[in-house]
């Protein structure tokens, strides 16, 4: 008698692990890409730390938020809903990246061979700043 | 009195037939003898199904036109000759074609050359402004046929490929209707056939850049399902790069803008490779023309990577099947190069 | 057994999206280009959906997924037609 309920709080707790994980690393990701978008030099760079929210920040908070609907209708809608992201927000960043590009923003770029990190960083924090 | 020598690129067009006779009744009127050089260059995607066909094709269109022309020559002083280009290099962009044709019309000795208003090799879209561009660079005198276009969408019997296209949109904008509502209410599957139809009626003609193939498109769809988790492991590696050096307080960043020609046709799968490039973390598509990409990396690691074209190995495969997915890297194959910020 | 209640991780999640959406408006505002901003209210959008779908499985809402279907596409959409309008030509896309 015991047996089936402890079966599935154990699973409960599994689940509940998971989803605690999932949400952390989507957070995580986040994160670093919000602190990309404020450190990074110019906007050429800005956009490639903007698709990691939308691809594992994103995916792994959608990826929690499914494990907590488990097999219901609304789950499939989370994977849909990951999946129109990931679609569209590509396209998104490139029209963006392509308007500036159009509009003559320049890129900063490192020096061919020698790669001046210092220099960078100096530029990126008298920017931010 | 030398012989006139023209040359007249073909390719499987409506207004093909027309170009060949202005060709040679042009040529015939400032010279009574005429060389006439029909030549068709074959895209650089011949080893993909369609090209295979596309090949075949090219010998059966130069013996038609080499009818064509002895028939508007009428007993006329005109010799043919025939050439396929292309078969042992790789032709791309416009760029390719133009000196491919100039090669060849240096040796024969040709200064003219009649284009096609149509003019379109392979299964690209139409590339007329660009080749004209790319053949005044080259210094070829070129004439552009005068044409009667016929109307391209005239048609109004639904053909064999018209039903396939009504088939396909009708069932995906059913079944994503479905995936929004409820797949075993009456309601909702009375109301999805109705927009579904009304959708597949008014948008079918506009939803496939290519067309469909009974048992080619629904295998590239299969292949894209696996090429999902691919695509998925290679986001999460170039996030933990990414991440790693974002986080590191020195941030030791090297951006650079490269170019890449990517070995994939224009349209959905172009599409599908520079989405993927910019959805991987430290690689951006900033430009996408003529399957040239322009692309922003962040760091070094990512430029390797996207240098070794997997991404692009992994869209053919997806498209073109397994067999086209086994092609040298975009560095091997001299295709990647690092450019300077002015080439924006 | 849980230490907490599922609903109360998701919140907490939500809450520190909504966090970080906060630190983005500061790309936002500052620029300095239209396209830094511009890029920063999309990430900021995207951020937005996250919030949404978290707040659907915290509040047991699964309505609140339509909205964020919704703002997704009209997130798209804003980027799209902004990108457009910051080009003389308009030939981005």
């Amino acid at each position: 008698m015991i047996e089936p309920i402890a079966l599935q709080s154990t699973l409960e707790t599994v689940r509940f692990w998971a989803i605690v994980l999932c949400l952390g690393l989507g957070v995580f990701f986040t994160l670093v890409s919000t602190v990309g978008v404020l450190r990074l030099p110019d906007i050429y760079a800005r956009a490639h730390t903007a698709s990691q929210t939308d691809t594992l920040g994103a995916g792994f908070a959608l990826a929690g938020v499914a494990l907590a609907f488990g097999w219901q209708h609304a789950a499939v809608y989370t994977v849909l809903l990951l999946f129109f992201v990931f679609i569209t927000n590509p396209t998104a960043a490139h029209a963006i990246a392509r308007s500036a590009a159009e509009s003559d923003v320049e890129p900063v770029l490192a020096e061919e061979g020698e790669a001046d990190d210092a220099e960078v960083a100096a530029e990126t924090e008298g920017e931010t700043r | 009195m030398a012989a006139e020598r023209v040359l007249v690129p073909l390719s499987d067009t409506v207004t093909v037939r027309q170009t060949v006779a202005y060709a040679v009744q042009s040529g015939l009127e400032t010279a009574d003898s005429l060389e006439c050089h029909l030549v068709i260059a074959l895209p650089y995607d011949v080893d993909l199904p369609e090209g295979k066909r596309m090949s075949d094709g090219a010998e059966e269109l130069l013996e038609r036109a080499e009818n064509w022309v002895e028939e508007d020559a009428d007993g006329a002083d005109v010799t043919i000759e025939t050439a396929v280009l292309g078969t042992d290099e790789y032709l791309f962009g416009p760029r390719d074609y133009a000196e491919i044709f100039r090669a060849y019309a240096d040796d024969h000795g040709i200064d003219r050359l009649v284009l096609d208003p149509e003019y379109s090799p392979g299964v690209t879209a139409s590339m007329l402004q660009p080749l004209e561009r790319e053949l005044d660079r080259v210094g070829m005198s070129y004439d552009e046929a005068p044409v009667e276009r016929a109307a391209r969408h005239g048609r109004l019997v639904l053909s064999h490929t018209g039903f396939d296209r009504l088939f396909a949109t009708f069932w995906i904008s059913f079944g994503f209707y479905l995936v929004l509502g409820d797949p075993f209410y009456w309601f909702d599957l009375l109301t999805g056939a109705a927009v579904a139809g009304i959708v597949s009626v008014s948008l079918a003609h506009v939803t496939f850049s290519m067309p469909l193939d009974r048992v080619q498109s629904p295998l590239r769809a299969v292949r894209f399902v696996f090429y999902i988790p691919y695509l998925l492991w290679e986001i999460v590696k170039a996030n933990i790069a990414v991440s790693a050096v974002i986080l590191r307080p020195s941030m030791p960043i090297e951006p650079t803008l490269t170019r890449v020609n990517a070995r994939v046709r224009s349209g959905l799968p172009l599409l599908a490779l520079a989405n993927s490039i910019t959805l991987t973390p430290g690689t951006l598509t900033v430009r996408a023309n003529d399957q040239q990409l322009l692309v922003h990396t962040l760091i070094p690691s990512a430029r390797e990577d996207l240098f070794d074209g997997g991404l692009e190995k992994a869209i053919r495969f997806v498209f073109y099947g397994r067999e086209s997915a086994a092609i040298p890297s975009p560095n091997e194959r001299d295709d990647a190069e690092i450019v300077g910020g002015d080439e924006l | 057994m849980t230490p907490v209640p599922l609903e109360d991780v998701f919140l907490a999640a939500a809450a520190l999206f909504v966090v970080l959406a906060i630190v983005l408006f500061y790309r936002a505002v500052v620029g300095p280009t239209t396209q830094d901003r511009l890029l920063a209210v999309n990430v900021l959008g995207t951020n937005t959906v996250v919030i949404l779908a978290l707040l659907a499985a915290g509040l047991d809402q699964s309505w609140f997924l339509d909205v964020a279907l919704i703002y997704a596409l009209l997130n798209f959409l804003m980027s799209i037609a902004i990108s457009k309008f910051t080009v003389d030509r308009g030939g981005v896309l």
